[in-house]
């Protein structure tokens, strides 16, 4: 007897109707929005070399990866991110494209994850990846999509935020300490820890730098934000990041965003990998972001093309249990059930193809008689039955009392 | 919007942390009275705005990590232990001990070359301390007094928490490292801060008013 064989491992489920149909709705109504901008679909293998995501900078630690090995005994992993494969595409098949690349993806990402902590391995992300432009206008039409797609989850309560990791990297640059204790300032303010990051700035000085470092991670809410970074440190680099993100801000709110959008200027995660702007987007109901992305222009340099990079990652199956507690989604059940008498079952058959010419859509029973298909009609709340014998015959099933279920 | 009509809710640690939680959420002004005679409840209203959920340590960091509750107060041991995903926005002060090496009295832990036995009820703690010093040990998960596994020669050492040393004392053991403070923490849902951001950071400000 096998132990494993009637249930799936941790971190992973089976979809099964109205949330299989509710996945694909989201996922028709994304790929709506990114083909109407001009993305163009990419697919990539859900085996990678472990070499791709183990570059110089480890943007995944090796213990949050599947791995296995290959025939030849390479390591493989199983993909635990679409934007490094892309990246790695884009190096290498699409480098002698035109820029810039507008590129998408639906699908699956894979992250190893604590056991009985309640959130997937498996994770069900579609995106979109702006390749090959540095421009303001890059970052605003990645941005303005990001946030297009938080409204299409008819959650009214969504919130999208802006940050700019460029803040933080001009205020720590300056900063007189050794890269451990800098790797240190960066997680304190990851993770909003006020006391220990006070401390800890404390004990290497208290000049203009460490007191700014020591707000950085309060600098998130609406526009007042701006000024009070301003404030905080004054110079040129530092001027421009904060009034290039004001910039960005004003325009979301001229297109009709206000009161939706956010800014916190402590989003320090992930360093080494993004380089300019980075959003977040949430929605009321879901305890993690459900959206996020940035500006990552050195990645595609690690594969051997320098060439700036903007995008984001939407967590489809997260939108959709939020989406879910307010709509009700269910799985089509057929309009009509036909019968082939012994003999007619070739006619039913067409008579079916028939019926679904005009769009319906029709069972063919399996049933070797009329009665245990109606019965089964009943239970289904399949609506119509038809007889096909020498005669068509068709009856309602249900406002006859036949359904129950 | 039905987040507003929602109670702020917040995870306190079950037994002294509760205690000296409630006794904060009092001196700021709020009604505790439902907390204090809580009977077998486990969701408990403190005036209108808050709503308090009693909940062991570790399950206060899940619950705030899947956004259930918006706030929780755990102690440091915890989340070193468990680690995750939250904002931690304040020190409470309270529940104040630390993490220690400890073995028994007058023997020099770090002699020799052989790989050392550590027992613990924080495997993760052991590690990661042992981890930085580039030292391999053999870690052993204990559920229930630490300080026996010592006493029977079933480790050379324990990490545990260290409040007073009185049991340590008594049981011919002593600190050879402190590994880190310990004290009750506010940790907060990384979403609730930016969707409810008013509330969160005026409650933060009375709470660190009072403390």
């Amino acid at each position: 007897m096998n132990r494993y064989d009637l249930i799936t491992p941790e971190g992973t489920s089976d979809l099964l109707f109205e949330d299989c149909a509710m996945r694909r709705s989201l996922e028709e109504k994304l790929s709506g929005i990114f083909k109407s901008k001009g993305y163009c679909e990419i697919v990539t293998p859900g085996l990678e070399f472990f070499d791709v995501f183990n570059l110089n900078s480890r943007y995944f630690p090796q213990e949050s990866m599947y791995k296995l090995s290959d025939n030849k005994g390479r390591l493989l992993v199983v993909r635990p991110d679409s934007t490094m494969p892309i990246a790695r595409v884009a190096a290498t098949r699409l480098r002698d494209a035109r820029l810039p690349l507008r590129l998408y993806y639906r699908q699956n990402v894979y992250r190893n994850k604590p056991v009985m902590r309640g959130r997937s391995d498996e994770i069900h992300q579609m995106g979109i990846e702006l390749i090959g432009s540095d421009s303001k206008r890059a970052d605003l039409e990645v941005i303005s999509s990001a946030i297009e797609v938080l409204a299409s989850f008819e959650n009214e309560d969504f919130r999208f935020e802006l940050g700019d990791i460029g803040f933080f990297r001009e205020l720590v640059n300056k900063l007189d300490a050794d890269t451990a204790a800098k790797e240190e300032i960066r997680s304190l303010i990851e993770v909003k820890n006020y006391p220990a990051l006070n401390d800890l700035l404390d004990s290497i000085g208290d000049n203009e730098i460490t007191n700014a470092l020591k707000q950085l991670p309060r600098l998130f809410g609406g526009e007042e934000v701006f000024d009070k970074a301003a404030e905080l440190y004054d110079d040129e680099k530092i001027r421009g990041v904060i009034s290039e993100l004001r910039v960005l801000y004003n325009s979301l709110i001229e297109m009709g965003y206000g009161g939706k959008i956010t800014i916190d200027l402590g989003i320090v995660n992930k360093l080494d990998y993004y380089t300019g702007v980075v959003m977040k987007g949430y929605l009321q109901g879901y305890g993690d972001a459900v959206l996020s992305g940035g500006r990552y222009n050195k990645l595609l340099a690690e594969f051997g093309y320098d060439v700036p990079a903007t995008g984001f990652a939407v967590n489809v199956d997260a939108a959709a249990k939020v989406m879910k507690q307010s709509h009700t989604y269910s799985a089509p059940v057929p309009d009509v059930i036909v019968y082939g008498a012994d003999s007619f079952v070739m006619e039913a058959i067409k008579y079916a193809n028939g019926l679904r010419g005009n769009g319906l859509i029709v069972e063919n029973s399996v049933f070797d008689s009329y009665g245990r298909t109606k019965e089964y009609a009943a239970e289904k709340g399949i609506a119509k039955a038809v007889c096909v014998g020498k005669e068509i015959l068709t009856e309602n099933i249900i406002g006859e009392g036949g359904q129950n279920g | 919007m039905d987040n507003e009509k929602r109670p702020l809710r917040i995870a306190l640690t079950k037994g002294r942390l509760e205690k000296d939680t409630v006794g904060l959420l009092e001196k700021i002004g709020y009604d505790c009275s439902a907390v204090r005679d809580k009977g077998r409840k486990l969701i408990l209203p403190v005036g209108d705005t808050i709503e308090v959920v009693l909940a062991k340590a570790a399950d206060v960091i899940t619950y705030v990590e899947h956004g259930v509750c918006d706030m929780g107060v755990v102690g440091k041991d915890t989340i070193m232990e468990m680690s995750g995903k939250f904002f931690e926005l304040a020190d409470l002060g309270f529940g104040r001990c630390k993490f220690a090496l400890a073995g028994k009295k007058g023997v020099d832990f770090y002699q020799g070359y052989g790989v050392k036995t550590i027992a613990t009820k924080y495997p993760n703690v052991s590690r990661t301390f042992f981890e930085k010093k580039g030292m391999d040990v053999d870690i052993v998960k204990i559920e229930g007094s630490v300080e026996l596994a010592p006493l029977l020669n079933l480790s050379d050492a324990i990490v545990d928490i260290v409040e007073t040393g009185t049991t340590l004392k008594e049981n011919g053991l002593e600190v050879f490292e402190t590994i880190a403070p310990i004290s009750a923490r506010l940790i907060v849902n990384t979403v609730s801060l930016k969707l409810r951001q008013r509330e969160i950071e005026s409650l933060i400000k009375l709470i660190e008013e009072n403390l």
